[in-house]
């Protein structure tokens, strides 16, 4: 069984997924963290000051919410799959809406299509309530990498 | 003046806590185009993968690299937030080597920034990530006065005076 195999097999029985988090150095930067909901994974990303991209306002950075609403997608990808890949980005295209806040953001996945090699999700990250969402975002996956991990 | 974008550009990515963390520096800053460089560092280094980097610093470094790239094309600091950025993949990058990203603001509107950006290690012929994104100009005198001044280098005096005189310009 692979290492991934392993920590999501462990993540959805213990619900710590912090240990798959891990996996990506730099989600541990930013400091992704993850809930479950039912079926639903909702991300969250807390408040952090060492992810300030705009010190006037202060807002974080452009780049760290699009990292993260990426990471949140491949994270879902990862763990709602029945052979859990770690999900290669192809393409990725965020909109911002409202600066985000030196406070915490959440974000959450939604898998529009999952084909064989390809998925394609959209994301929404929002910091108030969802229904005001401060970016949304869409792109596309590669599911078949196994070859990378150990 | 190459060399007076160069400081604006330090200055700009100086002033952010999340550049200082990935220690991400300025190489290259002319009036056309922003060279930046993300450094080999152990923070990004995964136990779990061998030689790959996983893509979300990417869009961290292509988002700086491009909005570095709005400083050259602007005659006077103006804080302008992303619209919209879009990325596509064309590789993976190894761990074991820097990440460089060349930007360029290749129009400039009186409401919009275009800009395109390359990421590549080995050299620019080979890309690892090409990006696109839209930037949206705030308006003369609506960026924070002290910070514009510390970008542009002028003494913060002279700077908040210079950014009134605008604003009353602007009105009249």
């Amino acid at each position: 069984m692979s290492l991934l195999q392993q920590r999501v097999n462990q993540a959805h029985a213990s619900g710590n997924y912090q240990p798959v988090i891990d996996l990506i150095p730099y989600a541990g930067v930013i400091g992704v963290q993850c809930e479950r909901f039912g079926e639903e994974m909702i991300f969250r990303l807390p408040r952090n000051p060492n992810n300030i991209g705009n010190p006037t306002i202060p807002a974080i950075h452009g780049g760290v919410i699009a990292s993260f609403m990426e990471l949140t997608a491949a994270f879902e990808l990862t763990l709602q799959l029945k052979q859990p890949a770690l999900a290669k980005n192809i393409d990725f295209s965020v909109d911002y809406m409202q600066a985000g806040l030196d406070r915490d953001t959440f974000a959450m996945c939604t898998i529009e299509r999952q084909g064989r090699r390809v998925a394609n999700c959209s994301i929404i990250a929002w910091q108030e309530r969802k229904s005001q969402p401060i970016a949304s975002a869409r792109g596309h996956f590669l599911l078949d990498s196994f070859a990378s991990l150990t | 003046m190459s060399e007076q974008i160069l400081e604006r550009c330090r200055r700009f990515i100086g002033a952010l806590a999340h550049m200082r963390k990935l220690q991400l520096q300025v190489i290259k800053a002319d009036e056309k185009s922003v060279t930046v460089v993300l450094p080999v560092q152990d923070q990004l280094v995964s136990t779990a993968f061998d030689t790959y980097m996983h893509g979300g610093v990417l869009t961290t470094l292509v988002d700086t690299a491009s909005s570095l790239s709005t400083i050259p094309a602007l005659k006077e600091y103006e804080l302008c937030p992303t619209l919209d950025l879009r990325i596509d993949h064309m590789s993976t990058p190894v761990i074991s080597q820097p990440l460089y990203a060349h930007a360029e603001c290749y129009r400039v509107t009186r409401n919009v920034l275009f800009t395109r950006a390359t990421v590549y290690q080995e050299s620019p012929g080979k890309p690892v990530a090409y990006a696109i994104s839209t930037f949206m100009r705030p308006g003369a005198g609506n960026t924070n006065a002290a910070f514009k001044a510390m970008i542009d280098g002028v003494d913060r005096e002279s700077a908040s005076q210079l950014s009134l005189e605008q604003i009353e310009a602007g009105r009249v």
